[in-house]
């Protein structure tokens, strides 16, 4: 994030927490994101022990709804990049239609993986790590997904300002998170 | 010594001396020095729990025949939550704990990046510490500390299911405790203090922590799959239904390898500190020890399968055997350079430095056998045997333990304003010394002889080397209280201790013992190189602290004419 | 003490080493690297295979380097702590030595270069030692909680010199002419002769084991799942314990060979004859004998199949009749009585029917003080554990046998 106009008016211990903040959040997702990078270990391993994947008699999984909703989750992350410009910018109109906007698509993803996640059959290794995989997935998505809706009263009420815009800094860049490791799990499980 | 004065601590005018009451360490504090003294208190707890189950295991051994327990599942419970325990909740947190009380006042900072996770990181550990003692009173954790499925999930006792939600809290904790140092060590370092200034201590929990976020969240993983295998009805472990049980030991190992970096690299620095200090001179090879941490982090990635010598696919052995030798590389050019550290210094015979120099002469033996154990032939004879039993304990106690006593010595008048007792010190190390390697050495040779780890019962040929290990094994637990009897007697009657007893550069000597709350007054400006004994410049550093803060010299660094020992201002 | 200088310190040692210490120093290195190895057939358990002559090699190679560097890490500490140890009242620092790029290269090259050798040789062996003889023979290996059983088979080529294939029954002549042509038999204990190399093929029933054996080096994994393969040549006859190495649960301990109150060897062991002739007489041809001509009475013929150690019984159960010593389960002394006792209390018909329920589900019925521990022995050939009907009924037949005063 390149520093906004405001930033510059921040005293030195408040552009040192601020620091921290970014730093923390970078080495969190670095840190988090190796859950995720785990559990695609283990949809490997365990493919690797079958003959075929799918598994001999299983039913590949249904791609198109699900790649529509990956576009759409997509589409959200340049949503909240823009709610942040605009927040910093102090254009609250368009933050609240951009991050609305993508709290929308987000419950849209959420709502079409737990419609496949109750659709496909429930015995399998093929199954079973689908289902851990998205729920995993899901937890963090909509964990985030709260927190940004909270942000989004915090900026109701006027707690969240152009002059300091943590909130919605940190709201974007979990997204973002939700966003990076739900690609390589799209990718893992619909296309490699 | 009588002819000592005590300074008024912390010696500077206007400052009320920080005088903390027990109650205080019991609440809710984001004060780093506070929470330090939580992690290392809560620590010793555990480190005194799971030291009482060693007893019990060394009691068991005793004979060849199951007698003390009731049955060989009560003694896998003893040996797995002895394991996990002393793992988990001693060495992790007491070097998270050392972590916390030094890594801000190394840096001439304040507090840590974040204080409130910080507090929030060490609350997870006494609840998690229940979770395991509950586990180990329900039952039926006897999966040993690796919990390898399908034993692990083969009855639906409690026990186990307990183990692995504490280890998932430990786990949370420990990320972020390491998140924090992270951001900590890269943005709180005060100016004039590049990395390559920083203490080689700050280093080591540099490199830990690095490992701590990107290795823990593996074991997260794989916590979780045990829980769903237990609870939930999965089968990720389980061969008759597509499951694999080497998937646990490949994504367990790809942690809990690192996880020895993780409780031996700290130790290391806390090595580079005391050596240093203790002999006067600079450290031997400052880069080489600060990147060869870096090194072992980054190398400690490739070689968790080297556990797997006698399960992994045979082909993917030899790899996995060049990568764990080729770790010992890095770890050699440490012990040498430490080695060229006391070589020519003035080495001064405190607690701290005994300590230091104890964990030079036994780590190697840990690192030699480490090496015997990356060959794979040579694995596959001793692998699950007490040779590993043996090796295991000589990095991790002759390791990480005895860094830990020798930190505790070094550091406990800076937390505590009090000297430890010096003759208890020695009374302990040379208990705790000998002891030491008469419980370990002799695992080598039962080992090597045919006996496996893990068992109650064993072959009646290796009853003489049980009885010598288990005697030796009960001396070296009784040492242990002489610590603890120090640390608790100390506190209210042991010598005041000045700002700099050890006339050390680095920053955390550069203010009171203890320190003010905010740890220091004004901004400290730390001595170009932590090391830098040995010159005129460096004596006039520790000459103005003394002249700032008053000295008491501890027996070891009196001068000749005692009766002039100390100067106040 | 406000004096801005520092003292000036009494004597200045001496930091580069005399070219006699040196000597000296490397003499005691070399010496003591190669005193180590003199130990080492005190410290390894005998060396009975192709497999533990190389491996010994090895360590001995890893001992030496080992001892070096040992003896030079403690003679380094010993002549410091000696030489520079601070002298009272010496408040000078030491020189401000802070390293020197070409000792530290040297001790980064000198490891590297070890490290090296070592994997090198390490590789060598290990290629030597899974090296696949020609003439191996190849027997199975089921480990379950808590006992090893070792699969055999015998075909028409391999039967014994004193049966006549004429004169089996016709099932197991069918048996001996079917398409793999062979008798399966158990045994607990593991028989080969001096030279004869063997390749195990290894499955798990239920958990994780190892399967090893000291006296000849070698050490496999035996996972659910999967078959596991291990090699040895043994080159010394004798007897040697099996020992698991992977934790199995409360009988882990017990999972290895032991020897019995009067010297008897219980549970797994190796038996190295001298040559085959003593491996046919004395083991192959008698336990052959005993499958290929079964006896009729069921009560003789469950005996022998748990005699044969077929199953893991002997670990845990103890049977004055079988020479059982186990004490993780119940003792079976006398059960005939008291299975006919409890299947009045449990609604079972008769003590048979007790005894089947028990194989069947053994969670059932659990004897107050012992865990749910023994293994299911189910009736499907596709299932763990398997224990086909013809076999439990022999073993109903013969338990019933054993009451408090036998009849035989």
């Amino acid at each position: 994030m390149a520093q906004n106009v405001a930033e510059q008016g921040l005293s030195r211990d408040e552009l040192i927490a601020l620091r921290n903040k970014r730093t923390g959040m970078t080495v969190f997702q670095i840190s988090w994101i190796m859950v995720f990078v785990c559990l695609i270990v283990v949809n490997w391993q365990l493919r690797s022990n079958s003959p075929t994947w799918p598994p001999a008699g299983v039913e590949p999984l249904p791609w198109a709804l699900p790649t529509i909703v990956t576009i759409l989750l997509v589409v959200s992350g340049w949503l909240v990049h823009n709610a942040l410009q605009a927040i910093n910018a102090n254009q609250l109109g368009r933050f609240f239609g951009q991050w609305r906007a993508a709290l929308v698509l987000g419950a849209a993803f959420v709502a079409v993986i737990a419609f496949e996640w109750i659709t496909i059959p429930t015995t399998g290794q093929y199954s079973t790590v689908f289902r851990v995989m998205t729920a995993y997935h899901a937890v963090h998505a909509v964990a985030i997904g709260l927190y940004m809706w909270y942000v989004d009263g915090r900026v109701r009420a006027e707690r969240v300002t152009a002059r300091d815009t943590w909130a919605v800094e940190a709201g974007m860049k979990l997204w973002y998170f939700v966003i990076a490791a739900w690609i390589m799990f799209y990718l893992v499980l619909y296309v490699l | 010594m009588a002819a000592v004065t005590a300074p008024t601590l912390p010696g500077v005018a206007g400052e009320e001396p920080t005088r903390l009451h027990v109650s205080d360490y019991l609440r809710w504090s984001v004060d780093h020095k506070i929470i330090g003294v939580q992690y290392m208190a809560t620590a010793l707890f555990f480190f005194i729990f799971g030291g009482a189950l060693a007893m019990l295991i060394r009691w068991e051994l005793l004979t060849p025949a199951i007698d003390l327990m009731a049955d060989g599942q009560a003694y896998n419970s003893l040996f797995s939550i002895h394991g996990t325990v002393m793992i988990f909740l001693w060495i992790i947190p007491m070097i998270a704990g050392l972590g916390n009380y030094l890594v801000p006042l190394m840096l001439g900072a304040k507090d840590m990046a974040f204080p409130w996770l910080n507090a929030f990181a060490f609350w997870l550990i006494p609840p998690a510490g229940m979770l395991m003692i509950l586990g180990y009173f329900v039952g039926q954790t006897e999966a040993g500390w690796t919990s390898y499925p399908p034993l692990s999930t083969l009855f639906s006792g409690d026990g186990q299911t307990l183990w692995a939600l504490s280890l998932h809290l430990l786990g949370i904790s420990s990320i972020l405790g390491s998140i924090n140092f992270i951001v900590t060590i890269r943005n709180m370092r005060p100016a004039g203090m590049g990395y390559f200034q920083m203490p080689l201590f700050v280093w080591a929990v540099l490199a830990t922590s690095i490992i701590v976020v990107m290795a823990t969240p593996f074991l997260a993983g794989a916590l979780t799959l045990l829980i769903l295998d237990r609870v939930a009805g999965t089968a990720f472990f389980n061969p008759a239904q597509g499951g694999d049980v080497l998937l646990w030991q490949n994504v367990f190992w790809f942690y809990s390898h690192p996880a020895v970096y993780i409780m031996v690299l700290p130790a290391f620095g806390v090595i580079s500190e005391l050596l240093a200090v203790h002999s006067r001179k600079p450290v031997f090879g400052y880069r080489a020890i600060a990147l060869s941490s870096m090194a072992i982090a980054l190398v400690g990635f490739t070689v968790w399968a080297h556990h797997m010598f006698t399960s992994l696919t045979p082909e993917l052995r030899i790899p996995f055997m060049i990568t764990s030798m080729i770790i010992a590389v890095p770890t050699g050019i440490k012990v040498f350079s430490w080695l060229g550290t006391i070589w020519g210094g003035k080495i001064h015979f405190t607690s701290a430095m005994l300590f230091a120099l104890s964990f030079l002469s036994m780590f190697v033996i840990g690192g030699i056998s480490g090496v015997m154990l990356g060959s794979v032939p040579w694995d596959i004879h001793v692998h699950d045997t007490y040779f590993v039993v043996s090796h295991l304990h000589f990095v991790l106690f002759g390791g990480s333990v005895l860094a830990i006593y020798g930190g505790i010595y070094h550091w406990f008048p800076k937390i505590t304003g009090r000297m430890l007792d010096e003759r208890l010190g020695k009374i302990h190390f040379w208990i705790t010394y000998p002891a030491f390697f008469l419980t370990f050495f002799p695992m080598h040779l039962a080992g090597m002889l045919g006996m496996p780890r893990r068992v109650a019962q064993y072959a009646p040929e290796f009853q003489t080397l049980n009885v010598i290990i288990s005697i030796a094994a009960f001396v070296l637990g009784i040492s242990t209280f002489i610590l603890l009897y120090n640390i608790v007697w100390s506190l209210y009657h042991g010598e005041k201790a000045s700002a700099n007893p050890w006339r050390a550069l680095t920053l955390e000597w550069a203010t009171s013992s203890p320190p003010p709350s905010t740890n220091f007054i004004g901004d400290p400006v730390p001595f170009p190189n932590p090391y830098g004994y040995g010159t005129e410049a460096a004596y006039n550093y520790v000459e103005s602290q003394n002249k700032k803060y008053g000295t008491v010299n501890p027996a070891d660094y009196l001068p000749a004419e005692k009766s002039t020992a100390v100067t106040s201002e | 003490m406000s004096s801005s200088h520092p003292p000036s310190p009494r004597s200045t040692p001496n930091m580069t080493p005399s070219l006699a210490l040196i000597i000296v120093g490397v003499v005691v290195m070399i010496a003591g690297g190669l005193g180590f190895t003199l130990f080492i057939p005190m410290i390894l358990p005998p060396q009975a295979s192709t497999q533990a002559q190389q491996v010994d090699q090895l360590f001995t190679f890893l001992l030496f380097f080992g001892g070096v560097i040992f003896i030079l890490v403690e003679g380094v500490i010993l002549v410091s702590v000696i030489r520079f140890r601070a002298q009272p009242g010496d408040l000078a620092d030491g020189p401000p030595v802070s390293g020197n790029t070409t000792l530290e290269l040297v001790w980064t090259a000198i490891p590297a270069v070890l490290v090296t050798v070592l994997a090198i040789l390490s590789y060598t062996v290990w290629i030597n030692t899974r090296a696949i003889p020609a003439n191996e023979m190849s027997v199975g290996a089921t480990a379950a909680r808590f006992a090893w059983t070792f699969n055999y088979e015998v075909g028409q080529e391999t039967l014994p010199t004193t049966l006549n294939f004429g004169d089996l029954k016709p099932e197991i002549q069918a048996d001996l002419t079917d398409e793999d042509g062979v008798v399966h038999f158990n045994n607990p204990k593991l028989y080969t002769w001096v030279g004869q190399p063997v390749v195990m093929e290894m499955q798990s029933q239920d958990v994780n084991h190892a399967f090893w054996i000291p006296a000849m080096r070698v050490k496999q994994d035996v996972l659910p799942g999967r078959t596991t393969e291990i090699r040895f040549t043994p080159t010394m006859a004798g007897n040697y314990r099996i020992v698991c190495a992977e934790l199995c649960g409360s009988g882990h301990g017990a999972m290895a060979g032991e020897v019995g109150r009067d010297g008897e060897l219980l549970g797994a062991w190796l038996i190295v004859f001298e040559n085959e002739e003593d491996y046919l007489a004395n083991f192959f041809d008698p336990a052959a004998a005993t499958v290929l001509v079964p006896p009729d009475d069921p009560a003789l013929l469950g005996r022998q199949i748990l005699a044969s150690g077929a199953y893991p019984c002997a670990t845990c159960h103890t049977l004055d009749d079988l020479g059982w010593t186990g004490n993780i389960g119940p003792n079976m002394n006398g059960i005939g009585d008291r299975a006919a006792a409890r299947a009045q209390t449990t609604g079972d018909a008769d003590g048979a029917a007790y005894l089947e329920h028990s194989l069947r589900h053994p969670g059932d019925y659990l004897v107050p003080g012992f865990g749910n521990l023994m293994p299911q022995f189910n009736p499907d050939p596709g299932q763990p554990n398997y224990m086909p009907q013809s076999d439990l009924d022999a073993i109903v037949a013969y338990l019933l046998t054993q009451t408090a005063n036998p009849s035989n």
